[in-house]
């Protein structure tokens, strides 16, 4: 039995071989054909399982609605646009195979970003690798736009270290009485929650408002009682989260059984999940977060996203939809105004310049991008107010004024 | 560092060392009675929360009512686990395969739990979840209270079952000298199959606890994996009253060490004393001969 | 029908041993041309970014295998070795400025060099302990990599800077680095290959046999077990800073992952932990086997069941690898092909004579 494992194993690694690059070879190479009536083919990869499920979900009906829409009012150049939607398993070797598997052999005319920073980066490495215009619904955090992308943009109004600009210029605007002089921070060890975090952290602490706790815990921590008996120690009179979802929720609990009353409690991403005011029940009262969108927002193309969005699912959409959405817009006007939507690297390389050089309108706003693709604006400031959310921060689009200091939870 | 937060760390050392010491138990009763390293017992916890969770959604009830129907439900799992699966393997090999095939029960239950009940996080809204008292300073919820006095309640029980039945006197002798008491006409193999239950059965006495007072995910089985394998270690492996001492210490060790090394380092604690203990007392340290040879 | 063809043969004279080696030969020389040739058989640069991966895979498998498959010790946290042979080769090149190669082969001295202690406090006990300490390794180092940010980069990732200069384009980056796995892996392999026939092999194997004997017949067990575990770390480390290198970006939470370890664990028990080529064999199964089952079934957890489905399976109705169990399996189903236990010494005998009377290769391996 000895005697041939070398060439058993020879005959069936020819096999493997033979079926792996017959089978895995489904379509390839069917690219883009210049103007005709092929559909534009986009190819994305999201976390549709794993950690990064839930976010990546609504990336994907954000991209789904797009396509919808565009689709029904006369596709882009001419030509349908057809989505090829793959699933990363919230794991950055997969989402590098993905993007592979897409370019290569799916033969896909443009690429859409991944959901979460941790896999923003190795997506982005494999379309600069192949010229591709990389615009990405959701990898805000300061690493993203250091890496030396050029191809790299991002689909929303600000990067994670300036989510929290209006409410910072907001506290610091306070007159002496009211204006909190001690702050806790909890972060979880992401980098976009720490990016919101310290974003505002830098901007309290050069306006004089003393950091009196600073937590940061891994992220999957589902006990926070420490962290709770810390900053409540602190007495802290404002509590900053760089939360994402279940941590926040934890969090609130925790600190709750501590019993400790902040003046002001700030949490990022969390408040803005639909899911969060069934796990915390009436004790969001007075919570604040940034968004970078509002569906009340009356930005021109916004009341078409909005009800088109609610007439095909029901509700109206979240951030995360809504970033798909603009990802959508922000290629869809390159596309437009270069008059090409093809892999061949000329058509990417002017896709890229026109982004560098205009400013888009969508559903978030104006954006325009610096060389390195950071959007240049602020996040709005959501606050629950009687149990709703309501755009508090800034001025000129609020839908209710701040309450502080907030209520007891 | 202030009086206050002292007291408090220790109360909250003290409620998750409970836990801990549950859990730890359970695992050392599967190594006691058949010399497995149970890579599944979080995977059951976590299971067990998860039906916890299912339970109160579907019928509105408080979820400490679910144990009526966990724990007989995981006991008997566990006797047909051990039947059924462990049993088949290969004695000479058997510690090390347990360990790969517990650890793809894990896997299977990962999966399936993610499957049936999808990535989200989910959390059981309870009306009494923010409810704490003040004692001396610190205070107190009432569900990790409730927690910590179901591990309590258990173990105790489990205590007087190992002392002063003749189930556990069985069961002892099986953990002691296998062929001994094979010896004596004790039918170890059942004793090993009911042994297994008892460890289930804690696993989800412990989910419960957890799923009052904690968020819970598919994947979260390995963040507890590695603590309870390292009190396993350090209490001496087969030992329970060493796997419970060593819990509560350890427990306790993280949640005051949180204070001036924050929540990542103080994490490590555990790992660190799992390394001390087998460079400076492989048996562990309430470990007895058994300990010794594994 | 080979089998028991080879049974014979085996134990026989020297036709019989020449037969052995010209199949061996052939078998062998197929499989280095067919990884050869794999890269112009690739139709597009994504299938041949598999094949670097099952590549890595293959190294990564081989090199635990070197404890797997000779102590029989089961390592399930393997990936710390691989996780900190591509963290110390990024961190080399980006902190120390060292050429990437060189980093890569340091890294792995590093590596090494950290898995003594670690050998230490894990091996001087029996199995239990080791696999405690294998696992609580990777989560240990997971938290230390995620909150040491100042120098690990943290939760934020590392990418390291390609050791190609950016003209060579990915295709082509794909093409080489299958090759740097292959030539990896083909120096893992002897290595194995090597110490399977000393004597210090033998001393191992008597170890995954019986522990207690070998120590009681002089082997030297702990030293034994700890320089080949030390080995098999610095194999690991390798494999992990070229899938670095390839990769670009690392991350702790894909790095240090129990998943990534127990993937080394199933690949090589499938293929057989007892043969040389058994993970090589798993990791091409597996690793196609992941591909298809994704691109089949899409955005569901179901490929954690499958995999923790093999594995059970594997586990406890084919031990020894999948060659072994297969062959067992042909052989029920032929009656005639009974097993050597069957065989009388008087028959036994008789077909040795028969195989040295016949003294014609091609017989030989026609039967």
């Amino acid at each position: 039995m000895k005697l041939s494992n070398g060439l058993r194993l020879g005959a069936l690694l020819s096999t493997a071989a033979l079926v792996l690059t017959g089978c895995l070879s489904g379509n390839s190479g069917q690219g883009g054909g210049e103007g005709g009536e092929d559909p534009i083919r986009i190819g994305i990869s999201l976390p549709l399982t794993g950690d990064f499920s839930e976010p990546g979900k609504g990336v994907r009906r954000g991209y789904e609605a797009w396509a919808g829409y565009v689709n029904a009012n006369g596709g882009l150049l001419g030509r349908q646009v057809e989505l090829t939607i793959l699933d990363d398993q919230s794991n950055a070797d997969r989402v590098a195979a993905d993007y592979e598997k897409l370019i290569n052999q799916d033969g896909v005319d443009l690429v859409f970003g991944p959901f979460s920073t941790r896999l923003v980066v190795p997506a982005a490495q494999v379309a600069e690798d192949y010229g591709f215009l990389f615009v990405e619904p959701a990898g805000a955090a300061e690493e993203v736009f250091t890496q030396g992308f050029d191809n790299l943009f991002y689909a929303a109004p600000a990067v994670a270290n300036d989510h929290y600009n209006h409410l910072a210029e907001e506290i610091l605007a306070m007159p002496a009485g009211e204006r909190p002089e001690t702050a806790a921070y909890a972060v979880m060890d992401d980098p976009f929650a720490q990016g919101t975090a310290y974003g505002l952290k830098e901007k309290l602490e050069a306006g004089g408002v003393r950091t009196v706790a600073d937590e940061v815990y891994p992220p999957n921590t589902t006990d926070f009682g420490s962290i709770a008996a810390k900053i409540a120690d602190s007495n802290a009179d404002i509590m900053v989260g760089g939360t994402q979802y279940q941590d926040a929720v934890n969090l609130i609990v925790s600190l709750r059984q501590l019993g400790y009353q902040p003046d002001m409690a700030a949490f990022s991403t969390a408040p803005t999940n639909p899911e969060f005011p069934k796990a915390i029940g009436q004790q969001t009262e007075g919570i604040i977060s940034p968004t970078g969108y509002t569906p009340e927002a009356d930005y021109p193309s916004n009341k078409e996203f909005v009800d088109y969005y609610t007439e095909q699912n029901g509700a109206p959409p979240n951030e995360d939809e809504a970033n798909a959405w603009t990802t959508g817009q922000v290629v869809a006007a390159a596309v437009e105004a270069a008059g090409c939507a093809d892999p061949a690297p000329e058509c990417q390389g002017k896709l890229i310049d026109w982004l560098h050089n205009n400013e888009v309108d969508t559903v978030v706003g104006p954006l325009s991008w610096d060389e390195a693709g950071r959007p240049q604006g602020a996040h709005l400031i959501q606050q629950y107010v009687d149990g709703e959310i309501k755009i508090v921060l800034p001025e000129d689009t609020k839908e209710a004024d701040l309450i502080h200091p907030k209520p007891k939870w | 560092m202030s009086g206050p937060l002292l007291l408090q760390s220790l109360v909250l050392g003290v409620l998750l060392g409970g836990l801990y010491a549950l859990l730890a138990a359970g695992l050392t009763l599967y190594f006691g009675v058949m010399r497995v390293v149970m890579i599944a017992h979080s995977a059951f916890l976590i299971l067990a929360a998860y039906l916890a969770w299912f339970f109160t959604r579907e019928t509105g009830l408080d979820p400490l009512l679910s144990l009526v129907f966990t724990v007989p439900l995981f006991f008997g799992a566990g006797v047909l686990m051990q039947r059924l699966l462990i049993s088949r393997l290969r004695p000479a090999t058997l510690t090390m395969m347990s360990v790969l095939l517990t650890f793809s029960i894990a896997l299977v239950i990962e999966g399936t739990l993610g499957f049936a009940f999808s990535g989200t996080h989910r959390r059981i809204r309870l009306p009494y979840s923010g409810a704490h008292f003040e004692l001396f300073g610190a205070s107190i919820a009432v569900v990790k209270l409730i927690g910590f006095g179901l591990a309590g309640f258990s173990l105790v029980a489990l205590y007087l079952l190992l002392k002063k039945t003749r189930f556990g006197q069985a069961l002892r002798a099986t953990m002691q000298h296998k062929d001994a008491a094979q010896l004596v006409g004790i039918n170890t193999d059942r004793v090993a199959g009911y042994g297994f239950g008892l460890g289930l059965a804690t696993a989800a006495i412990g989910g419960t606890a957890l799923s009052l007072d904690s968020t819970i995910y598919p994947s979260l089985h390995w963040h507890w994996i590695g603590p309870l394998m390292a009190v396993i270690v350090v209490g001496g492996l087969g030992s329970v009253p060493g796997a419970a001492i060593a819990a509560m210490a350890l427990g306790l060790g993280q949640s005051l060490l949180q204070i001036p090394l924050g929540t990542t380092w103080a994490q490590t604690f555990f790992y660190v004393a799992l390394f001390a203990t087998l460079m400076l007392r492989p048996q562990g340290f309430f470990g007895g001969r058994l300990a010794q040879r594994f | 029908m080979r089998s028991d063809s080879e049974l014979v043969t085996g134990h026989g004279p020297r036709g019989g041993r020449t037969a052995v080696r010209a199949a061996r030969l052939v078998g062998l020389l197929a499989l280095i041309a067919l990884v050869i040739a794999f890269p112009s058989m690739a139709p597009d640069s994504f299938i041949l970014s598999v094949g670097v991966v099952i590549m890595s895979y293959a190294v990564l498998a081989t090199s635990w295998n070197f404890v797997g498959g000779f102590t029989g010790y089961v390592s399930l946290g393997h990936a710390s070795y691989s996780g900190l042979g591509g963290y110390a080769t990024a961190l080399l090149i980006l902190r120390a400025d060292v050429n990437p190669w060189v980093a890569m082969i340091l890294a792995g001295l590093i590596v090494a060099a950290i898995a003594v202690p670690v050998g230490i406090a894990s091996l001087r006990v029996r199995g239990a302990s080791f696999v405690i300490v294998s696992i609580a390794l990777v989560l240990i180092l997971l938290l230390v990599f995620q909150s040491w940010g100042t120098f690990t980069g943290g939760s934020n990732g590392l990418r390291i800077p390609r050791p190609f200069s950016d003209d060579v384009l990915r295709p082509e980056q794909h093409e080489r680095f299958f090759y740097l796995h292959a030539a990896l892996l083909a120096v893992a392999l002897l290595c194995w290959w090597a110490i399977n026939r000393s004597r210090f092999g033998i001393g191992l194997k008597a170890i995954r046999e019986d522990e207690d004997k070998a120590q009681s017949l002089g082997v030297p067990t702990f030293a034994y077990k700890l320089v080949v575990f030390v080995i098999s770390a610095f194999f690991t480390a390798l494999a992990g800073g070229l899938y670095a290198l390839w990769f670009g970006f690392l991350d702790p939470i894909f790095q240090f992952s129990i998943l990534v370890g127990a993937y080394m664990v199933l690949m090589s028990l499938l293929g057989g932990i007892r043969s040389l080529f058994g993970p090589l064999l798993g990791a091409v199964i597996v690793g196609y086997a992941m591909e298809f089952f994704k691109a089949q079934y899409g955005d569901t957890q179901a490929h954690l069941i499958a995999m923790g489905a093999l594995l059970g399976v594997v586990v406890l109705f084919m031990p020894d690898g999948i060659i072994p169990a297969l062959t067992n399996l042909v052989n029920r189903l032929r009656p005639q092909a009974a097993s050597i236990r069957e065989l009388s010494a008087a028959e036994l005998a008789e077909q040795r004579r028969e195989a040295e009377a016949a003294d014609d290769t091609k017989e030989e391996v026609h039967r």
